[in-house]
């Protein structure tokens, strides 16, 4: 695999949208490529950087009571 | 009005939408939070959605994708009900906007983006929320709730392909945004302009 069709999968390849063997072209290539490499790891942080930056937000205690009295007349 | 004991069948439902609905509660709190902009109209539209749900619970194939069932329940209230007193549509064409480069920009200071982790929470927020419409919804889906490409599709009614490429234009906007406030912030020194 070449480093654009590589480059050209990155997000496929780190959301798991990629087939097991295209991962595994990927994998390897990265293996021997460091410029990709580093992209790919660049990547993958920012992806879990935004993850973990907002998902501390859940549904307010409030608001999930009044839902299940609407829902269940509670 | 006198309220009547509950039947088998409406405790069986009743315990079926606790288990596969309600659980996603906090992901369309999310994602409520987002589409509209403000929580007081994302506590309505996650209420309403779950009403709407409950109502319609028969047709909802139990053991299939519950979170997606939700999800474009309230997308689509969103669109119908709030999207024009909330927010405006978007005028621009999302999927001209040409992407930023971000990671070209940091090459020789901070390869890794180790600047990003300086960021706080608020923050990101805030920069989701500055994305267009269309990046915002599928930034979120994708990255904040962990949905797949044909999960997104599916809720957002748009092709597989469409949603890669704004997920790419989307992720390489919301990095642009917040390496400018990373660069303001004195975070990063950025290219010299």
């Amino acid at each position: 695999m070449k480093c654009r069709e590589c480059i050209e999968h990155l997000y496929e390849y780190l959301d798991r949208e990629l087939t097991p063997a295209v991962e595994a072209e990927i994998r390897d290539h990265l293996s021997h490529c460091p410029p990709c490499g580093t992209k790919f790891d660049f990547e993958a942080g920012f992806k879990k950087f935004v993850q973990a930056r907002t998902r501390a937000q859940g549904c307010p205690p409030e608001l999930k009571q009044r839902i299940l009295r609407e829902l269940f007349d509670e | 009005m006198a309220t009547q004991a509950p039947t088998p069948a409406d405790s069986s439902r009743r315990s079926a939408f606790e288990k596969e609905a309600l659980v996603h509660l906090d992901a369309l709190y999310r994602v409520g939070l987002r589409l509209t902009g403000n929580a007081a109209d994302a506590d309505d539209l996650v209420q309403e959605t779950m009403l709407k749900a409950y109502r319609s619970w028969d047709q909802y194939q139990p053991g299939t994708n519950a979170k997606g069932w939700l999800l474009t329940i309230l997308r689509n209230s969103f669109i119908n009900e709030y999207r024009r007193r909330t927010r405006h549509p978007e005028t621009v064409d999302v999927d001209t906007i040409e992407p930023f480069a971000v990671f070209q920009d940091i090459q020789e200071e901070d390869p890794q983006g180790a600047f990003f982790d300086k960021i706080v929470d608020d923050e990101v927020l805030r920069a989701i929320d500055g994305l267009p419409e269309a990046f915002r919804e599928t930034v979120v889906l994708s990255d904040v709730e962990g949905m797949s490409y044909q999960e997104i599709g599916k809720i957002l009614g748009i092709p597989v392909g469409t949603v890669k490429s704004r997920l790419f234009r989307a992720r390489q906007m919301l990095q642009g945004k917040l390496y400018d406030y990373a660069v303001g912030n004195g975070y990063i020194k950025g290219r010299k302009p």
